[in-house]
């Protein structure tokens, strides 16, 4: 059917978790469309990684609560993906014959999607996930990949020894061939950790997501199946070793981490970095007013937003307006929130659409805390609105909106 | 309704020094993160009229860089979409003065292009008003009193009833027939008048004989050569704008319009309907410990470790430790260094204002730094 080009490699976007450990945030979104950052979503890191390294195909799997994720990377224009050949497809899981399920693991996820895979032919095929911050070249990962004639390279950050346990960890020669991968190992050997970043050739690939299928046994997993059965078959795999920042945003703690990072200046990523943008779909909103009552410090603050209050080592996303005398510290404060007149929030994350009323104190806290240890993070989920004067303790996780009668009070 | 908008990406009007020599004044920089022909496009757009060709006469490379394919606004289309009409040497055209003549010559010179639009009528805008208007309105009203040519007019700009030089006066009978106009020159007292924001609704078929016919007259100023030739035989209507208005033609208007903004109500006006705009993909505004920043508008990319008191700053303006910019208006990519003063400035794109580097200019005449420079 008329002309295609073939690619040298695909993207292949793991967009179908739930990221049940962002509890509240992730109740009616997928993950990778959480907000992060002041206007980015989570899957504007790898989808802009992807463009800026030339990567111009991308299919992304989706799931669980896929509308939002959808509607967000629509004809994937924003990221520069709407192309005649390739760009940006979303690919939900489908009914082939009398027969169709859900994606039962994400090796699976890509086996139900071979012939998408097929159709442009690649060399190469990079599966990434939807969960990480970083900014990456995948193309010198693949010239990586080339020179060492591999069949899988996965990409490994350095971590303290003490925290690989929470990793899959890379045992490696020192040539930095894999002979050994460990999931979250009691006591691990290297301090080498999987970012979820694989590029395959896709030839060994496609033999092993068939054989993989085929064992009933397998939980089509790549950590778990795919890769340690590559390995038993001594395959060339191979750790590509990333050098800079990388954070799997999957609990609400790194999350709220993450975003920290981006207003420190001592943390080595920076978004604001021209050759390589980090693009995000834009709501036209007008830009943001500040006015003589504000008092601003160390902060994210993006478009259509009217501070009037004090905004402190916070990220305040597009269209949030904070009413005169609110305090916001150390808080992330999602897309289109109001922030009522004398309210504080401290050490928060507000989903989307959030009233906090007037005086409200969300985060409170009294208990007294160790140093350098700082006081739980309280979430409010999407949509709700929290009455006048109430008092959310830290650490709280409000999942319904309070309402003036039923106002929650100090335990 | 079938219509195609034309917009007019220059005036004869202008006087806005620095500003407007490295562009036209469509392309000219507003609010923080727009340009004039942002506003003027959204209209087009938001009131779904998607076939739009801007007209130029000259230094329009950055209003082509600035709009594109028309993606941004919506006008990449199969059928209309936008097109910017760039001019061209002809046979016919005149040897001994610049490009066009005036309006008529321009859109004699375009309509080539214009008579291809299937559209039944057209909206002419120019571009050194500004105005948010649903222009299915006009059209209607247009349609309903059987006008030959409707002309949007106003009585008082945000309340006040100083004319601007150079816009034309209207004269007209009780059924809002024009019968006569002027071009004001008296800028400076207010008076009780009728004057036209650009704005012209005309069928096409019309406005291809109207100027195919005053060019053979060798009238080439739309107003004078057309309407006011023509009042006595065509119906030719006023229609009433009472929304805000921002006058651009001189560089304290153009400070005065942007300030405006700084007001709640009118930030609430020209908001009220999407503004569209090149999308840059700035970072969140990152407000540095010690800054102070006190009644402004900021656009994203901006990096404030100073002080921000009344003012517009643009997409990626740097504004360092110990800086002052107070009622000043700083456009993208300007880097104000440390313990800067400006107070009543303009600063144009790509600037750099070196350290302990002061800069006053007044309400009446604001310093005005050339694009590129180096102060």
């Amino acid at each position: 059917m008329g002309f295609t080009k073939k690619k040298e490699m695909i993207a292949m976007l793991l967009a179908g978790g739930q990221g049940s450990r962002l509890g509240v945030l992730t109740n009616s979104v997928a993950k990778p469309a959480v907000p992060f950052g002041g206007k980015y979503r989570i899957i504007d890191f790898p989808l802009s990684n992807c463009v800026n390294s030339g990567i111009d195909t991308v299919g992304v799997l989706t799931q669980y609560q896929p509308l939002e994720l959808n509607n967000y990377i629509g004809s994937g224009q924003p990221w520069d993906l709407d192309r005649l050949y390739g760009g940006i497809s979303i690919l939900p899981p489908y009914v082939h014959g009398k027969v169709g399920e859900w994606y039962k693991g994400t090796a699976n996820a890509i086996y139900q999607n071979m012939n998408f895979v097929e159709m442009y032919n690649p060399e190469y095929v990079l599966i990434l996930s939807g969960d990480h911050i970083y900014k990456m070249n995948y193309k010198m990962m693949l010239d990586y990949h080339r020179a060492k004639n591999a069949d899988c390279t996965i990409a490994v950050l350095q971590v303290p020894i003490e925290e690989a346990s929470r990793f899959g960890v890379m045992n490696t020669d020192d040539q930095m061939r894999i002979y050994e991968f460990e999931e979250k190992p009691p006591e691990p050997k290297s301090n080498l950790a999987s970012m979820g970043v694989y590029i395959f050739t896709w030839d060994k690939l496609r033999e092993y997501l068939i054989k993989d299928e085929e064992n009933p046994n397998s939980s089509n997993d790549f950590g778990k199946d795919v890769i340690p059965a590559m390995l038993n078959d001594q395959k060339n795999l191979y750790a590509y070793e990333f050098k800079g920042y990388w954070k799997d945003v999957g609990t609400v703690e790194s999350l709220w981490e993450a975003n920290m990072d981006m207003i420190n200046p001592n943390v080595p990523i920076n978004l604001n970095d021209p050759p390589w943008k980090i693009y995000s779909r834009n709501g036209n909103l007008p830009p943001q007013f500040v006015n003589g009552n504000a008092v601003l410090k160390n902060s994210f603050i993006t478009e259509g937003c009217t501070i009037c209050g004090t905004v402190e080592n916070s990220i305040i996303f597009p269209g949030v307006t904070v009413e005169e005398g609110a305090v916001i510290s150390n808080s992330i404060i999602m897309p289109d929130c109001v922030i009522g007149q004398g309210a504080a929030v401290e050490y928060s994350i507000v989903a989307s659409a959030v009233k906090i009323g007037k005086n409200a104190e969300v985060g409170y806290n009294k208990k007294p805390l160790k140093a350098g240890e700082h006081q739980p993070i309280t979430v409010v989920g999407q949509k709700l609105s929290i009455a006048e004067g109430t008092v959310v303790p830290a650490g709280a996780v409000v999942s319904e909106s309070i309402t003036a009668e039923a106002g929650e009070t100090e335990e | 309704m079938n219509t195609l908008g034309l917009i007019f990406s220059y005036t004869h009007r202008e006087n806005l020094r620095e500003l407007t020599k490295p562009r036209t004044l469509a392309s000219l920089p507003i609010a923080g993160k727009y340009r004039i022909i942002d506003v003027l496009l959204s209209n087009f757009v938001n009131s779904s009229i998607t076939d739009v060709s801007i007209i130029t006469k000259s230094n329009y490379h950055s209003l082509m860089d600035h709009v594109g394919a028309g993606k941004e606004w919506d006008l990449t289309r199969k059928n209309g979409g936008l097109r910017v009409l760039t001019p061209y040497a002809s046979p016919q055209m005149s040897v001994n003065s610049s490009m066009y003549r005036g309006d008529v010559e321009a859109l004699a010179t375009n309509m080539h292009s214009i008579r291809r639009s299937m559209a039944e009528y057209v909206v002419i805008s120019g571009s050194g008003t500004l105005y948010s208007m649903d222009f299915n309105h006009v059209i209607q009203s247009h349609i309903d009193r059987h006008a030959d040519i409707t002309v949007v007019y106003t009585r008082s700009m945000n309340g006040s009833k100083i004319v601007p030089s150079g816009v034309v006066v209207f004269q007209m009978d009780e059924h809002e027939r024009i019968y006569d106009l002027k071009y004001n020159t008296d800028d400076t007292s207010p008076q009780e008048v009728a004057w036209g924001i650009g704005v012209i609704i005309i069928k096409k078929s019309l406005l291809e004989s109207l100027v195919a016919d005053a060019m053979s007259y060798q009238e080439y100023d739309f107003y004078e050569g057309i309407l006011k030739r023509l009042a006595g035989t065509l119906n030719i209507l006023g229609y009433e704008y009472k929304g805000y208005l921002m006058e651009i033609s001189s560089v304290t208007d153009y400070m005065k319009a942007n300030l405006k903004l700084l007001e709640k109500d009118m930030r609430d006006k020209f908001f009220e309907h999407p503004i569209y705009t090149k999308i840059k993909d700035s970072v969140p505004v990152m407000y540095c410990e010690g800054c102070q920043v006190v009644n402004s508008i900021l656009a994203d990319g901006c990096r404030i470790e100073g002080t921000v008191e009344n003012s517009i700053i643009s997409r990626g303006v740097r504004i360092g430790r110990g800086a002052v910019v107070k009622n000043s208006i700083v456009m993208q990519n300007t880097e104000i260094m440390q313990n800067v003063v400006l107070d009543h400035v303009i600063l144009d794109k790509d600037v750099i204002v070196r350290e302990n580097r002061q800069l006053v200019g007044h309400e009446t005449y604001p310093v005005v730094v050339e694009k590129l420079s180096i102060v």
